[in-house]
């Protein structure tokens, strides 16, 4: 039971239906898939690159704010020391008193700046070497304002020389500790603009380099999507190709024996090998055999391009099963009978009607039995049985032909109701076949708005079993009803 | 006709006379507000009595208690603020003071000769510069840059407060 395999045309789905079903979805909907996905990688780049450019602008406006304004700040500060200093002196140029409260306002002003300037930068020093610059600053300028204010007022009281030398002591040091100070807070100020110079470039690096890749990662989806797109086609393609070569091979293998033999009886007949009565009987039977032979392989061609994209034309009437199983099996009867198969029938009593074509249900079944025929191998028995299964709110009828040959092996289950397709055993077996029969069965089903399922167990034998629906307005089994055309 | 251009002299001169005395009388007649001695804030001195004012004016004095050098402003002769300072201060004519100053200075009498500014401001940031300054003020022209101090233990605000001069919109 382990190589027992059960599929569904409606679970195996149509016309190359089996290999059809993704491929087929990918080849209608893949163009407007991969729109949406370069659609979606597109807004991942310009996601990105707005990203990166907003941080560029942020960390550009840091720089600005911190390095710019910071050096201006620093000369600023560097012009207000040097005024406070400049007006202090401009003091001991002058004997007039008037004049010197002026330039010491002047230099006082211009300390306050300074004292508001080095606050300032204090406030916002983030980084340990800026606070403790900051300190070390403020501390220093405060020293030289203490010195200052003494030279200031030694000054204003008329102590010029001693002014001078408590600045030459005093002053002149301490406003150089400034001086330092100030020249190292304007190299720390450069070094941070420079950090951030380095920052911004390696941002801008960053950025070019998560732009190509992200481009170079789209291209490569995109061209991988295409080959997928592309390969999937061709197999698909390919798949048709090979196909349709082995529908023609089989065809053509199919029409030769007839037409030899054909060929061979009418030279004999036209060469006047052929004499008497009997013979002449003899070799008619032969032609008309062959001559079937090739008809009902040109039938199921014509049938197989007649049934395909829903062009068939059916005449839908309430049939019960009984009939239509009598018309399959008389239709193959002679074959059943040739064959040397024993028929076994088991026909539910009481079944209800179904809607549906004649000549295509039975064409359904003949195609099942067929089938049966000629891979029962040496279990010559097919057996057919018909029911009524399903739930209240879904009845249908099954009719299952059921044979005890070889069996299908699970893997090719999913294929033997795609066009063309022959199994390896069948062609290595030379068993005679063009490949449409079962797909033919499951198309004529479908267009009756059936199905047909397959259970099968190598070396058992299989079961094909065509499921029909329960019309439920078509009155009790016998009654008449009436006839509706129509065209699928 | 020459006598009435004389008499015409003598009113004229009449007029002049009697239009000093009844400004005078006027003067007499307005309200007067303190006149306050301010000192740098470094200066611990809260008290100079009007002997001690006077010899510091006089440049008599040459240090503060703290060591530093005391440095006389005053503003230019002629505000009613300096006439104040002479009058009841040093108790001295201008002309009388400058002699002093310039004799005191010869002889060494005079340790500290003042410094003399144009404004009410000048003299209140020459004040706040100089550690050993010290200046009057009206008190309207006080601020908390400099710091007054009692003159005979009283405060300008005070009614005992012995410097007076004459309120600056009446002038």
């Amino acid at each position: 039971m382990s190589e027992r395999g059960q599929l569904t045309t409606h679970e195996r789905a149509a016309s190359f239906a089996p290999r059809a079903g993704k491929p087929a979805f990918l080849a209608r909907y893949g163009s407007v898939l991969f729109l949406l996905l370069l659609i979606g990688l597109e807004a991942g780049v310009v996601r990105f690159v707005i990203r990166d450019v907003r941080s560029a602008n942020n960390e550009v406006q840091r720089m600005y704010a911190s390095s710019v304004l910071g050096l201006h700040r620093i000369g600023s500060l560097q012009y207000d020391a040097q005024e406070t200093r400049r007006s202090t002196l401009y003091a001991l140029t002058t004997n007039d008193s008037n004049l010197q409260v002026v330039y010491a306002d002047q230099s006082r002003g211009a300390d306050a700046r300074v004292t508001a300037g080095i606050a300032a930068y204090l406030q916002q020093a983030t980084l340990p070497q800026e606070i403790e610059l900051a300190h070390r600053l403020d501390q220093d300028w405060k020293a030289y304002l203490a010195a200052r204010n003494e030279v200031l007022g030694l000054i204003l009281e008329g102590s010029i020389k001693e002014a001078v030398s408590y600045d030459l002591a005093r002053g002149v040091p301490l406003f150089d500790r400034v001086r330092v100070d100030l020249e190292e807070t304007e190299r720390l100020y450069d070094e941070q603009a420079s950090q951030r110079l380095a920052n911004v470039a390696a941002l801008a690096n960053k950025t070019i380099i998560r732009l190509v890749t992200v481009l170079a990662v789209t291209i490569l989806v995109a061209g991988v999507f295409v080959w997928v797109l592309q390969k999937d086609k061709m197999a698909s393609t390919m798949q048709m190709a090979r196909m349709q070569m082995d529908f023609a091979a089989s065809v053509s293998h199919e029409l030769r024996t007839p037409l030899a033999v054909l060929l061979s009886a009418v030279d004999n007949i036209a060469d006047g090998v052929v004499s008497g009565k009997e013979q002449l009987a003899k070799y008619g039977a032969v032609i008309r055999n062959q001559s079937r032979q090739i008809n009902g392989l040109v039938n199921q061609v014509i049938l197989f391009v007649s049934t395909q994209g829903g062009k068939g034309r059916y005449t839908l009437e309430p049939l019960t099963i009984a009939e239509v199983i009598e018309v399959a099996v008389t239709s193959t009867a002679e074959l059943i009978r040739k064959a040397g198969f024993t028929l076994e029938q088991d026909i539910r009593p009481g079944l209800p009607r179904i809607l549906g074509d004649i000549s295509a249900l039975s064409q359904c079944l003949q195609n099942l039995i067929t089938n049966a025929l000629k891979y029962s191998d040496q279990g010559r028995w097919i057996g057919i049985r018909a029911s009524e299964e399903g739930s209240k709110d879904h009845r249908e009828i099954r009719i299952s032909v059921q044979d005890r040959g070889k069996g299908i092996d699970r893997a090719e289950l999913h294929r033997i109701f795609e066009p063309f397709y022959r199994s390896k055993e069948a062609v290595a077996g030379q068993i005679h076949g063009t490949g449409l029969g079962l797909h033919i069965a499951r198309t004529l089903a479908e267009a009756m708005g059936g199905r047909v399922s397959v259970t099968s167990e190598v070396g058992v034998g299989s079961t094909f079993t065509l499921h029909l629906p329960v019309m439920e307005d078509l009155g009790e089994p016998g009654e008449a009803v009436g006839r509706t055309v129509a065209q699928t | 006709m020459i006598r009435y251009p004389a008499i015409m002299v003598m009113i004229l001169a009449a007029a002049a006379l009697v239009e000093p005395l009844a400004q005078s009388r006027v003067q007499a007649a307005r309200p007067k507000e303190s006149l306050a001695i301010i000192v740098n804030r470094e200066n611990p001195l809260e008290n100079l009595s009007m002997a001690e004012l006077r010899n510091v004016f006089l440049g008599g004095r040459s240090h503060w208690p703290n060591g530093r050098r005391i440095t006389l402003v005053m503003m230019e002769p002629g505000q009613p603020e300096r006439e104040t300072l002479v009058r009841d201060v040093c108790r001295m004519s201008e002309s009388d003071l400058r002699r002093r100053y310039l004799q005191g200075l010869l002889t060494g009498e005079v340790l500290v000769s003042p410094k003399t500014l144009a404004s009410p401001v000048g003299v209140r940031k020459f004040v706040f510069n100089v550690p050993g300054g010290i200046g009057y003020l009206r008190p309207e022209d006080v601020d908390d840059t400099v710091k007054v101090i009692r003159i005979d233990g009283h405060l300008p605000s005070e009614a005992e407060y012995p410097l007076k001069v004459e309120e600056r919109s009446e002038r």
